[in-house]
């Protein structure tokens, strides 16, 4: 299971919630970003293992940050959140590269344990 | 110019005539009688006088019918040039006063730059292009100098008589005098060639006598080259040539008369007014104006720009705005109306100024049509400005809507989310401490939020989805039918295919209206969904087979649909009758 992670999300609040959450099931959160230039700056110098990552973001588009980051040569697993759902997205989802979709109302330690064992 | 310049010049132009009369008789003393015979072979008489008489008098009408047109004193000009050609009326000019038979040397040749420029300034009877001023004032420096040139290298007289073979130049005059006959002649025949219909037709009478005037140049040209350059014997052409240049002087006759045909006929013309008024009597539909008047003016080209004074510019029968031509030699403008609130403007061929009562003829016959139609340029111009003003509008609308649907979501539903996910864990602590009745009240405060947060999920969907900026029409529609409590089946395939967010929009909602009346009114089983895209057109069609019924005219939902596909240009029609099934077709066109 992975264990360093870097949370990526513009609202502070929702930063602190998932560092609880993700260090109550073990896991070692090495970073936050707030932005996706952010997001991709701290990919490359902390190498996470895993990348918590909204998909609405000030700057760019989280779909386009989880692409870049899965093209990387040591890539992240990333799991994709948002307030909205999955259908809000379309086939973009499942184009970017990622592990996987949570929306936040559904982030709980079962989804995202269930996620990270597939 | 004043009446007595106009009679002193009408005056000076007969007197010519009669003087040139003058001096091919001879009065000889016969038995103590003195008796007039002819100066010359009677032939030679009536070439040196019926060519300048015939464009004098030809001058003279056309003068006194239209007197603000040059071409009348052009051909005076050539014709008193060509009579004062004559030595024996020079010789006897200068037994009364030198000075003026050394004036007529150098002046009377100024008949072959005359020539030319009535050649270029036919019909309009001014020069129009800078090329044609360039050349005939080269002309007119050029031949006097020549002639200077002539004196000073000795040779005289500097022109021979116009009854004299071409070919025989003596002198640089000789040729100077050539060249213009050349470049006149030439240039007529290429503007004929190519002109438009319009501009043909008006230099006709022209064309047709300067044909056999150019052969004859080229002739006496290829003759005079070579004999110079060649050492064959041409005696047998020459003799040819030389007939043929007797005869040039009564080509030359054919030009005033050609010029007085067009005259006529320009008379004539008048008469197509008359078949105008008649088919307006009839009532003329806007569309069929244009070629109406042209047809009068003969000018296919024309065409009729109608102001618009609320956009204060001119514009084509669709509304279409029409920049006139200022600067331009080949088009000519006529503003019908006044010059504060113009009517309409006719833009036609050059070649028409000349006719410029005809034109005004013409545009007095369709003032009122033009008025009618011009009213509805300017109501097609206003449907548009609305139309598009509509657009805006609904653009503007679906930028808010985006912008309302995104502050909601970076607002008020993540400060939701936070909170749930915080009461979740705040759950989790509390049954972690053995405390399920604070377990139970956090549980029942996460429900009533997931609710309200569904609530404000659907609220944002239906502000904007954001599927459809996010992923395309296909994929938001896709959404739709998943969640739509009927089932809906969707088919047609644009693939990656994206509309301007507009089309997109407007598309969508249809779709979204559709369904959300199809769920309401319509106790259908099934609905289908088809997107279509053709080659200029998106189309989407909502059908099901509930009871049918649907009033477009009734609900305000498929009104607005309406407009709103109609904004993007589109139309929207609705197929319901009780007999059930209601189908929903909308087109909207993509470029």
């Amino acid at each position: 299971m992975a264990d360093r992670v870097l949370i990526v999300d513009d609202h502070a609040g929702f930063r602190g919630v998932a560092r609880r959450l993700l260090q109550e099931i073990g896991h070692q959160v090495v970073g936050e970003a707030g932005t996706g230039a952010e997001a991709l700056s701290e990919a490359r110098r902390l190498q996470p293992d895993l990348v918590l990552l909204d998909i609405q973001l000030p700057d760019v588009d989280g779909l386009a940050v989880a692409a870049s980051l899965s093209s990387q040569p040591r890539p992240p697993a990333v799991v994709l959140v948002s307030s909205r759902d999955a259908t809000d997205y379309g086939p973009r989802l499942d184009r970017c590269g990622a592990l996987g979709f949570i929306a936040k109302a559904d982030l709980s330690v079962e989804s995202l344990t269930a996620l990270l064992e597939t | 110019m004043t009446t007595v310049q106009r009679r002193v010049i009408q005056a000076g132009a007969l007197s010519t005539i009669a003087l040139a009369c003058f001096f091919e008789v001879k009065f000889k003393t016969l038995d103590g009688r003195i008796v007039p015979q002819l100066a010359q072979e009677w032939y030679r008489v009536l070439i040196d006088l019926v060519p300048g008489s015939s464009f004098v008098l030809a001058g003279l009408v056309a003068w006194s019918r239209r007197p603000l047109n040059r071409v009348g004193l052009l051909m005076i000009g050539v014709g008193v040039g060509l009579l004062t050609r004559n030595p024996e009326l020079q010789h006897g000019i200068g037994e009364i006063a030198y000075p003026l038979e050394v004036a007529l040397h150098f002046i009377s040749p100024l008949w072959a730059v005359a020539f030319l420029h009535l050649l270029l300034a036919f019909p309009a009877g001014r020069l129009v292009s800078r090329l044609d001023r360039d050349i005939v004032r080269s002309f007119y420096a050029l031949v006097p100098l020549a002639g200077v040139l002539a004196v000073v290298i000795g040779h005289y007289p500097l022109l021979g008589a116009i009854g004299q073979p071409v070919f025989e130049t003596k002198g640089p005059a000789d040729y100077v005098y050539l060249a213009c006959l050349l470049v006149g002649s030439g240039l007529v025949i290429r503007r004929w060639f190519l002109g438009g219909r319009a501009r043909r037709r008006s230099i006709t009478p022209l064309f047709g006598p300067m044909v056999p005037i150019t052969i004859f140049f080229l002739l006496s040209l290829a003759y005079f080259l070579g004999a110079r350059v060649t050492p064959i014997p041409l005696g047998g052409l020459k003799s040819i040539l030389g007939d043929l240049a007797t005869a040039f002087p009564l080509l030359l006759v054919a030009l005033p008369v050609g010029v007085l045909v067009g005259l006529l006929r320009s008379e004539l013309d008048m008469s197509s007014v008359g078949d105008l008024v008649v088919k307006l009597s009839g009532g003329l539909a806007p569309e069929r104006l244009r070629p109406a008047l042209a047809q009068a003016l003969h000018d296919p080209s024309l065409e009729v720009a109608y102001w618009l004074p609320a956009q204060e510019w001119f514009a084509d029968l669709e509304g279409r705005r029409i920049e006139l031509p200022t600067d331009d030699s080949e088009r000519a403008v006529s503003i019908l109306g006044d010059a504060s609130s113009p009517i309409a403007a006719l833009v036609y061929d050059s070649s028409l100024v000349h006719e410029g009562q005809l034109v005004d003829a013409a545009a007095a016959a369709v003032r009122m049509a033009l008025e009618n139609a011009r009213l509805q340029v300017q109501l097609r111009a206003q449907l548009e400005d609305v139309r598009e003003s509509r657009a805006r509008l609904v653009e503007a609308a679906d930028s808010e809507r985006q912008r309302v649907e995104r502050d909601l979501h970076d607002g008020a539903q993540q400060q939701l989310v936070t909170l749930l996910l915080s009461m979740q864990m705040t759950k989790a602590e509390a049954m972690r401490h053995a405390d399920p009745e604070t377990a139970a009240m956090v549980e029942a405060n996460i429900g009533a939020l997931r609710q309200a947060l569904d609530e404000l999920r659907e609220l944002g969907r239906g502000i904007h989805p954001t599927i459809l900026t996010q992923a395309g029409l296909v994929p938001a529609i896709m959404s739709l039918a998943e969640r739509s409590p009927i089932p809906v089946e969707v088919t047609g395939e644009l693939g990656d295919d994206r509309f301007a967010p507009a089309i997109e929009a407007a598309l969508y909602f249809v779709v979204s209206e559709a369904i959300t009346n199809a769920v309401k009114h319509s106790q259908a089983r099934r609905l289908c969904v088809s997107i279509d895209r053709r080659p200029v057109l998106a189309i989407v069609e909502v059908s099901d087979d509930g009871v049918g019924g649907a009033e477009p005219s009734l609900g305000s939902g498929l009104r607005g649909l309406t407009d709103r596909v109609a904004a993007v240009g589109g139309r929207l029609t609705v197929k319901s009758d009780h007999a059930g099934g209601t189908t929903i077709h909308a087109e909207v066109p993509c470029g």
